[in-house]
């Protein structure tokens, strides 16, 4: 595209943020993003088993799915766009639209619920989209053990699994910077 | 939010389903899949002034310069499905410009992914 020589138009990497209620998703977001944190919604209607036109559309179930997301200008022509998406399997067809074309994921574990984590594990495994496990230690609680951690969701061994802090920027780049890596050791090995 | 509150226009596009789509001729799919969430759009510089409906107008309005379709989603106050629609609609027309980065296709190469890891460490 040519903007007729108006502002430059950046070429764009979309990091998906995966995690349950509550585990700090929109926190992770805001605390690298250079605005606040954007919102906006997905409308989950009859398009999505197959139907074209919204007749009689108030007997079907609905769902709005809020999406929170995040901008960081990394320079004129780079930006990155952080996406907090739901980790219950109800809502796969979210990460089936932002896995498409994703460099990568965060899976953003609560410890007190694991198990939340499991379903969007798997998605991201079935897809080959590469991720890292981020344990929010949040009320400071550096109790935990990454590799505790690893065994109890069961991640593959390439997997970085790593504790954060979804509160501190240092911290979240620190996460962003071990997924970017793990994909830079993708690209390296061909895989 | 200052570009182009919904609100301003007299008429909100929130989570109301009928609403929203009711502007799109109720349509849920757009004639057209270029737009991802990342998607790049700019408004055409516009040759002549050309009358549009307020909700195009909207959207024309926010992405005078080059926005995402998540951000212009976020500040028009459309719902994404809505929101593509419609941005479909303006393509077909010619009033907007559409950049889809190389990098949804396939995987950035190791200098750009290096370049990328220097620049968030020096955020």
């Amino acid at each position: 595209m040519d903007p007729a020589g108006q502002s430059p138009v950046p070429d764009t990497l979309k990091i998906v943020v995966a995690g349950g209620f509550g585990a700090g998703k929109t926190t992770l977001v805001s605390a690298l993003s250079e605005v606040e944190s954007l919102h906006t919604e997905e409308v989950m209607t009859s398009e999505s088993v197959g139907v074209d036109d919204l007749g009689g559309v108030e007997g079907k179930s609905t769902t709005t799915v809020a999406l929170d997301f995040g901008r960081v200008t990394l320079d004129a022509s780079t930006v990155v766009y952080l996406f907090g998406t739901p980790g219950q399997r109800r809502f796969a067809f979210m990460w089936e639209e932002l896995a498409q074309g994703a460099l990568g994921a965060v899976v953003l574990a609560d410890t007190r619920r694991l198990a939340d984590s499991f379903d969007v594990i798997d998605f991201f495994e079935s897809r080959g989209v590469p991720f890292v496990v981020a344990v929010n230690c949040f009320d400071g609680q550096r109790t935990h053990r990454a590799e505790d951690v690893r065994v109890a969701l069961d991640v593959a061994e390439g997997v970085p699994v790593l504790l954060c802090d979804a509160r501190e920027r240092e911290s979240v780049k620190e996460v962003v910077v071990e997924l970017v890596s793990l994909v830079l050791r993708l690209e390296l090995s061909g895989a | 939010m200052s570009a182009g509150s919904s609100e301003e226009e007299g008429w909100s596009a929130e989570s109301s389903l009928i609403r929203p789509y009711s502007l799109t001729g109720g349509r849920t799919r757009p004639s057209r899949s270029d737009f991802s969430m990342t998607s790049q759009v700019v408004a055409a510089p516009s040759v002549d002034a050309q009358e549009v409906d307020p909700e195009l107008e909207l959207i024309l309005s926010v992405c005078a310069r080059p926005v995402s379709v998540a951000e212009l989603a976020s500040r028009s106050g459309f719902p994404l499905g809505v929101l593509r629609v419609l941005l479909a609609d303006l393509l077909d027309r010619g009033q907007v410009m559409v950049h889809t980065s190389g990098w949804e296709r396939q995987r950035p190469d190791a200098q750009t992914l290096r370049m990328v890891l220097e620049r968030i460490r020096e955020l």
